[in-house]
């Protein structure tokens, strides 16, 4: 469930390219000390405890908050509860191996789940980053007329609480409240778009309505960082800006489309908000809808380690996706 | 998509937070051999509980319990108190409905207190007694029963020409079709996703979920009663008779004050819970039996009653079952619980209760629970409860949310329900025929 780890990406962003040329470089500076006297050990040392100061707190929280419950949580996977007669007495905890592991992806409410987030993101994300795309591209565009108020209107959603805006959304669906399904009576249309059939791409919508300014503006902020002078040259070149947008602007963009993807892997693999709001105005949602709703059904039925087995496999699904994704991109940004 | 995750973290962080703060709470319970008075915690949602708690604390300062109200049950409760177990830091004391008390003894979540308990046996309704004793070990004291009736909109009844509330399921059906007919947004009732709402009405059919034979499970949601109970509603939901706001739902107190949703059938617990709910319509209600399978040989059903237990960890377990004892048989706490809460006492004692008789100003000073106490007799008291009803009611709950949105068919519900409980007592390790 924790996987969101966003180092890898973040390595790959612009800001931290620039900064890692013009940032400080303490390593060479100490590398030029000729030779280590008394005094200069005793500032080393120093220095040493100095960092170690600066990084406990980090390491303390990360170490407390990120990797126990990660642990933790690996540990409880591998223990069942065992029941005896009618089961209506104490359990016994016994060690289980990976059984816990089998169970969960033999489930086929588990599996469906998986299937469900899968499904969701594989058209829900292309859909919402080329969306971003081609917004932060006319934001960039010269010619585009009030830039700052279309860059706000577009972000705003996302400053809104996702909660808040699931429940705008759930009440713009909700069958006898919907002034869409009403829209669609008036030409006649049957619409209800919290059937089972509509469901997903319900929640899709509400994803795409959320995040797409965000991912919007982490692509904004690339293309403002290409220097003016390419798009000038192939201007003088004879370049439409469409082509000025295809042979340049995407290309130089390509970490953060990197980055918005892997991000929005992870969000999507973690879908919970979305739905559980949803859930008010469509009963018909299953309680296992995601693979979070899944493992939090059993947490509720007082089944921790099959829980906590299913959290595992979420985790490291998303982990494969995201980062074999981003190995996978740099793999062929190196052969470019 | 980053913030998401953060999101997430910060659930779990509070969700920790609550566990740390319930754990300082409650570690002040372990103390009884210091000279201060012994501090109990307990945790329930019901409303009512907080002022008999206050009415104990001040007859008894040497016991003094402190009331933390939780999510109810199923909203999230539940997961707290198990949670809370097993974390080695839940309160003395806990409110548990009866149909998932067999859940907690499975989970090991209670505490075996016969010895203290056993005592007061006679004081209590035999078969509530046999709720709270699971193989012969007692894990609280029972607080109450929840007959259900039909609580109803008298105005609107005359208005749409019903002079008397149907008595039986073929005069409710007729009923439903009468008024929707009359007018096509009015519907008669609602059906709603509440699992353990139909429970009740399966319980009224005598069509059992649940039995044993032996040291094996049997499980019968499927069978030929259960299927009758589900093609009478599926029935009334395939003719649109029914209105289907989720159960408890805003928007299902906004149709009743509306006057679009005319009658609901639920349990005495529920009078008060109307009452606050769709309070500019007070007075304008009335609560009469529910409806009947066969006229010549009523039978009623129950939906829900629940038990003050003792939980596992309770290092002042007999302290607790005194408190468990006192609170559901002591005349001023039952005149409370009956009057905020809306129980039906499970005590012997409180069924001669004043508060009993009492006018209901918002049912139009009818003594409703007259309309309860005559429903008593006529109660399946054989009713059992399974150990896996957090995964079935929320599975059931899942298949009456489609069947009211027109995804799914209840009989097949039934079906798939009785399937998945099957599959999950399996995988518990525990025997089970009926697959």
């Amino acid at each position: 469930m924790t996987t969101a780890t966003p180092e890898p990406p973040a390595a790959a962003g612009p800001r931290t390219r620039g900064a890692r040329t013009r940032g400080p470089r303490p390593a060479p500076a100490r590398a030029a000390e000729p030779r280590p006297g008394p005094r200069a050990a005793g500032q080393q040392r120093r220095q040493a405890r100095t960092a170690a100061a600066f990084i406990a707190p980090f390491a303390v929280l990360f170490a407390g908050m990120y990797l126990a419950p990660i642990g933790y949580t690996v540990y409880q996977s591998l223990f069942r509860v065992h029941h005896s007669g009618l089961g209506l007495s104490a359990p016994t905890t016994v060690f289980a191996g990976l059984s816990n592991y089998g169970t969960a992806l033999d489930d086929p409410a588990f599996r469906g789940s998986l299937l469900r987030v899968l499904l969701i993101g594989i058209v829900q994300v292309p859909v919402m980053l080329v969306l971003a795309l081609v917004l932060a591209l006319l934001l960039d565009a010269r010619t585009t007329l009030f830039k700052r108020f279309f860059r706000l209107a577009f972000f705003l959603p996302y400053a809104l609480p996702g909660v808040i805006g699931a429940i705008m959304w759930s009440y713009l669906v909700a069958p006898g409240l919907s002034p869409i399904t009403a829209a669609a009576h008036h030409l006649g249309l049957q619409l209800n778009l919290t059937s089972n059939a509509l469901l997903a791409p319900t929640i899709g919508n509400m994803l795409t309505w959320g995040w797409t300014g965000y991912n919007m503006l982490i692509i904004y902020s690339a293309l403002q960082a290409i220097p003016a002078e390419l798009s000038e040259a192939a201007k003088m070149d004879g370049c439409s800006p469409l082509r000025i947008a295809w042979h340049i602007k995407i290309p130089m963009v390509r970490p953060a489309l990197v980055l918005t993807t892997v991000f929005s892997v992870i969000g999507t693999a973690q879908l919970y908000n979305e739905p559980a709001i949803l859930h008010n105005v469509a009963p018909n949602l299953s309680s296992d809808y995601t693979p979070i709703f899944a493992a939090y059904d059993q947490i509720n039925a007082d089944n921790f380690n099959a829980a906590a087995a299913e959290s595992v496999i979420l985790a490291v699904l998303a982990f494969a996706l995201s980062f074999g994704f981003l190995k996978f991109m740099q793999r062929r940004g190196e052969a470019l | 998509m980053r913030v998401r995750s953060v999101r997430t973290a910060a659930v779990l962080a509070a969700a920790a937070m609550t566990a740390a703060v319930a754990g300082c709470s409650s570690s002040s319970s372990s103390s009884p051999a210091a000279s201060g008075p012994v501090k109990l915690a307990f945790w329930g949602w019901a409303p009512g509980y907080a002022q008999s708690v206050a009415l104990w604390n001040k007859s008894h300062p040497d016991i003094q319990v402190s009331f933390d109200t939780t999510a109810s049950g199923s909203k999230g409760g539940y997961t707290k108190m198990l949670t809370a177990v097993k974390a080695g830091n839940a309160p003395c004391l806990a409110q548990v409905g009866y149909e998932t008390l067999p859940s907690f003894a499975a989970a090991g979540a209670l505490q075996d207190v016969t010895r203290y308990a056993s005592a007061d046996k006679s004081q209590f309704a035999g078969w509530t007694w046999n709720q709270v004793t699971i193989d012969g070990q007692t894990y609280g004291a029972p607080v109450d029963t929840a007959p259900m009736a039909l609580l109803y909109r008298k105005d609107l009844f005359t208005k749409y020409g019903i002079t008397t509330p149907p008595t039986t399921w073929a005069q409710y059906a007729a009923d439903a079709a009468k008024v929707h007919k009359a007018d096509p947004s009015v519907y008669l009732g609602d059906f709603g996703n509440d699992a353990y709402n139909y429970a009740g009405l399966a319980w009224q059919a005598g069509a059992q979920w649940f039995g044993t034979s032996g040291n094996q499970w049997q499980v019968s949601m499927d069978s030929a009663a259960n299927q009758k109970v589900a093609s009478f509603w599926q029935g009334l939901e395939s003719k649109g008779l029914l209105k289907n706001d989720p159960s408890y739902d805003p928007s299902l107190y906004s149709d009743m004050a509306k006057g679009t949703i005319l009658s609901d059938v639920n349990a005495v617990w529920d009078t008060p819970v109307l009452a606050s709910s769709v309070k500019s319509t007070s007075g304008d209600w009335a609560v009469a039996p529910m409806p009947v399978w066969n006229a010549a040989d009523p039978q009623y059903g129950n939906d829900g009653g629940s038990a003050t237990t003792v939980l596992k960890g309770c290092k002042d377990a007999q302290q607790a079952t005194e408190f468990a004892m006192w609170m559901s048989t002591n005349a001023a706490s039952l005149s409370n619980l009956i009057k905020v809460t809306g129980i039906y006492p499970a005590a012997t004692s409180g069924l001669t209760n004043p508060a009993l008789s009492a006018p209901d100003p918002f049912y139009g000073g009818q003594t409703i629970f007259d309309v309860f106490k005559s429903e008593m007799p006529d109660i399946n008291t054989g009713w059992q409860w399974g150990p896996t009803m957090t995964q079935t009611s929320t599975d059931l709950g899942d298949g009456l949310g489609s069947v009211e949105t027109g995804n799914a068919q209840l009989p097949g519900v039934l079906s798939t329900v009785q399937t998945k409980t099957v599959s999950e007592l399996k995988q518990q390790g525990l025997s089970v025929s009926g697959g």
